[in-house]
C-alpha cells in the first residue's frame, strides 16, 4: 500500500506540473492547446532517445528541457496568422505528428516496441525528484501569475484586442508563455521516462491531452491550487481503475472505458454547474501585499 | 499632427472609404460626425491600425505609421477607445487601470526573475498613479470591482482613464457619451478639456451634437465613406447639406 502511495504521488507531481504547463497558457493566457501532451512526450523521448543511443541520462535530459521550447516556438509560429479555434487544431495535429513519428521511425527510440529508460529504482528519490518539480513549476507559474505579466496574460485572454491596443504585441506574449508553459511539460516528460523506465508512443496519445485538460477544468483552469487539486482527482481516479476492476470484477478493458466515461460526464457536469472549475481564480486586490 | 491621407477600404462590394483625409492638430479636438454606417468607427479602426487600408496612409508627426498592426500603432502614441468599451471585465477596475500604462518592467520574465527589487518599485509607482487616476475619474471607490460590474456609463469613462494612463500623443474616441448619464458626460467633458489643454490630439466621434458643439474645435463630417463636409462646429449645424444627410437616418 505504501509502494502504492508512493507511486500515486509521484504520478500526481508529475502530471501538476502539465496541469500547470495549461493553467499558464490557458488558465491565464486563453490559449486552447489540445496537443499539451506533446510536450510531455518530446520531454520522455529525449531521455528515450538518449537510452537508446547509450547517451548519458544528462544528455537526454539536456535534449528534453531544449526541444520542448524549440518545438513550442515552432508550433506557435502559425498563432500569429490563425484564429484562435484553428490554433487549438494545430497543436492537436502536431502532438499526433509527433507521437506518429516515434511510432514509425524506429531509429529514434524503438518505433512501436518502445525503449527502456534508466528508472530510478529509488521510489521515494523519484517521488522527491517529482514534488520537487512541482514546487519549482508551482513557484513560477505563481510569480507570473501575481506579476504584472500574469495581469497582462489576463488582459489578453479576455480581449485580444484590447491588449493590442494598449501597446502590447499579444504574439509575443503567447510565444513566451508557450515558451515557458511547454519547457515544464517538457521537464515533466524526461522526469516521467525515468520513473517509468519504460517508453512506448502509446503513452502519449490525444487521450493524455484529454486527462489534463478534464484535471484542469475540473480544478479551476485559472486557479493554481485548483490545477493540481484536479490533477491529483483525476490522476487518483486514473490509476485506482485496477483496483476497482478487482474490486469489483468486472474485466479491465470495460473499466478503462466506464473511467473515460466518468471523465467525460465530469467536464459535462463541470461546464453546467461550474463552469470555472472547482476553484476560482483569486481576485487581485489593491490592499494585497505587494510583491 | 496626426493626418489621414486618402484613406480607402472597401468590404467586397461596400466602399466603407472612398478616399478620406482628415487632419487633427495638437490640443485641438477634432469631431467626426455622420450617420451610421458612414465610416467613422471604420476610419477610427484604420488610424489606431486595427484594419489595414486598401489605400492611403497615417502619420503622426510626420512619422507614417505601420498600416494594420494595433500594438505598433498603440506604441507610435495612437491610443482609441471603443463604442462598447473593451474591458478586462474579469479583472477589477484597478487592474484594468495599471495595465492602461506602458508596459512595465514586470511584464518581462527576465525581470521578473532576475529584477525583482525593480519591478516592485515600479509597481508601487504604478499603483499610485493609477488611483490618481481613478480618483480623477471619480472611480476609485470602486478599484476593486470587478470592471464587469460597472454600469455601461462608467466602463467608458474606465476605458478613457486606461488610455490616459499610456499618455497617448492622439486619442481616438468611439461615441463616449453615447448611452451615458449627463452627471457622467459632465465628467467626460471635463476630461477631454483638459487633455486638450496639454497639447494633445483628439479625435471624437459622437452623435450627441450638443457635446460636439460644446467641445470641438473644428468638425468633419462624414457621409458614405466620403468627407462632404468641414469646419467649425457653427458652420457645420448652418450647412443643410449635413443636416440633410442626417435627415435620411432614422432617429
Amino acid at each position: 500500500m505504501i509502494d502504492f502511495a508512493i507511486f500515486a504521488v509521484t504520478m500526481i507531481a508529475i502530471w501538476s506540473v502539465l496541469g500547470i504547463s495549461l493553467h499558464l497558457q490557458f488558465g491565464l493566457t486563453g490559449l486552447v492547446n489540445f496537443g499539451q501532451v506533446m510536450p510531455f512526450a518530446v520531454g520522455a523521448y529525449g531521455a528515450g532517445f538518449a537510452a537508446a543511443h547509450g547517451l548519458p541520462i544528462a544528455a537526454g535530459i539536456a535534449i528534453g528541457a531544449l526541444l520542448t521550447p524549440l518545438l513550442g516556438l515552432l508550433v506557435i509560429q502559425p498563432a500569429g496568422r490563425l484564429a484562435q479555434d484553428y490554433w487549438a487544431l494545430v497543436t492537436l495535429g502536431a502532438g499526433e505528428i509527433f507521437r506518429l513519428t516515434m511510432l514509425n521511425v524506429p531509429a529514434i527510440a524503438g518505433g512501436v516496441e518502445g525503449t527502456t529508460v534508466y528508472r530510478i529504482a529509488d521510489r521515494s528519490l523519484a517521488m522527491l525528484l517529482a514534488l520537487a518539480l512541482l514546487g519549482a513549476a508551482a513557484l513560477l507559474a505563481r510569480r507570473i501569475g501575481r506579476s504584472p505579466l500574469g495581469r497582462i496574460l489576463r488582459v489578453l485572454r479576455e480581449d485580444e484586442t484590447l491588449g493590442a491596443t494598449l501597446g502590447r504585441n499579444p504574439f509575443a506574449l503567447h510565444r513566451l508563455v508557450t515558451v515557458v508553459s511547454w519547457t515544464l511539460a517538457g521537464l515533466a516528460g524526461v522526469l516521467y521516462a525515468h520513473v517509468v523506465g519504460y517508453l512506448s508512443p502509446g503513452a502519449f496519445t490525444v487521450g493524455e491531452t484529454f486527462l489534463i485538460w478534464t484535471a484542469v477544468v475540473l480544478g479551476g483552469p485559472a486557479s493554481l491550487p485548483g490545477v493540481v487539486l484536479g490533477t491529483a482527482v483525476v490522476e487518483l481516479t486514473a490509476v485506482s481503475t485496477r483496483f476497482v476492476a478487482q474490486w469489483s470484477h468486472l474485466p479491465f478493458e470495460l473499466t478503462a472505458n466506464l473511467r473515460l466515461g466518468t471523465f467525460g460526464l465530469v467536464l459535462v457536469l463541470v461546464f453546467l454547474f461550474r463552469p470555472d472549475g472547482l476553484l476560482r481564480e483569486a481576485k487581485a486586490r489593491s490592499d494585497a501585499d505587494r510583491r | 499632427m496626426l493626418i489621414a491621407a486618402d484613406i480607402a477600404l472597401s468590404y467586397g462590394e461596400l466602399h466603407a472609404l472612398r478616399g478620406v483625409s482628415i487632419a487633427a492638430e495638437p490640443g485641438r479636438i477634432l469631431g467626426l460626425v455622420g450617420p451610421n454606417g458612414s465610416g467613422k468607427s471604420t476610419l477610427l479602426n484604420v488610424l489606431a491600425g486595427l484594419q489595414r487600408p486598401d489605400n492611403g496612409n497615417v502619420t503622426l508627426d510626420g512619422r507614417t505609421i505601420p498600416p494594420g498592426l494595433p500594438h505598433v500603432a498603440a506604441q507610435h502614441g495612437i491610443g482609441r477607445t471603443f463604442q462598447v468599451p473593451r474591458l478586462a471585465r474579469r479583472l477589477t477596475v484597478l487592474q484594468n487601470m495599471l495595465v492602461g500604462a506602458p508596459p512595465p518592467p514586470g511584464e518581462s520574465l527576465w525581470h521578473l526573475l532576475f529584477r525583482p527589487r525593480q519591478v516592485r518599485r515600479h509597481e508601487r509607482a504604478l499603483h499610485a498613479a493609477a488611483m490618481a487616476m481613478l480618483h480623477r475619474i471619480g472611480l476609485a471607490h470602486q478599484a476593486d470591482d470587478y470592471a464587469d460590474a460597472l454600469s455601461g456609463g462608467q466602463q467608458k469613462l474606465l476605458s478613457m482613464g486606461m488610455l490616459l494612463m499610456g499618455a497617448p500623443r492622439a486619442l481616438l474616441l468611439d461615441e463616449p457619451a453615447a448611452g451615458v448619464n449627463p452627471a457622467l458626460i459632465a465628467r467626460q467633458i471635463d476630461l477631454l478639456r483638459a487633455v486638450r489643454a496639454e497639447g494633445r490630439i483628439v479625435v471624437l466621434v459622437e452623435h450627441n451634437m450638443e457635446m460636439v458643439a460644446d467641445l470641438c474645435d473644428r468638425v468633419v463630417v462624414l457621409d458614405a465613406g466620403e468627407v462632404i463636409a468641414s469646419g467649425t462646429p457653427a458652420e457645420i449645424r448652418a450647412d443643410h447639406r449635413v443636416m440633410r444627410s442626417y435627415l435620411g437616418e432614422p432617429a
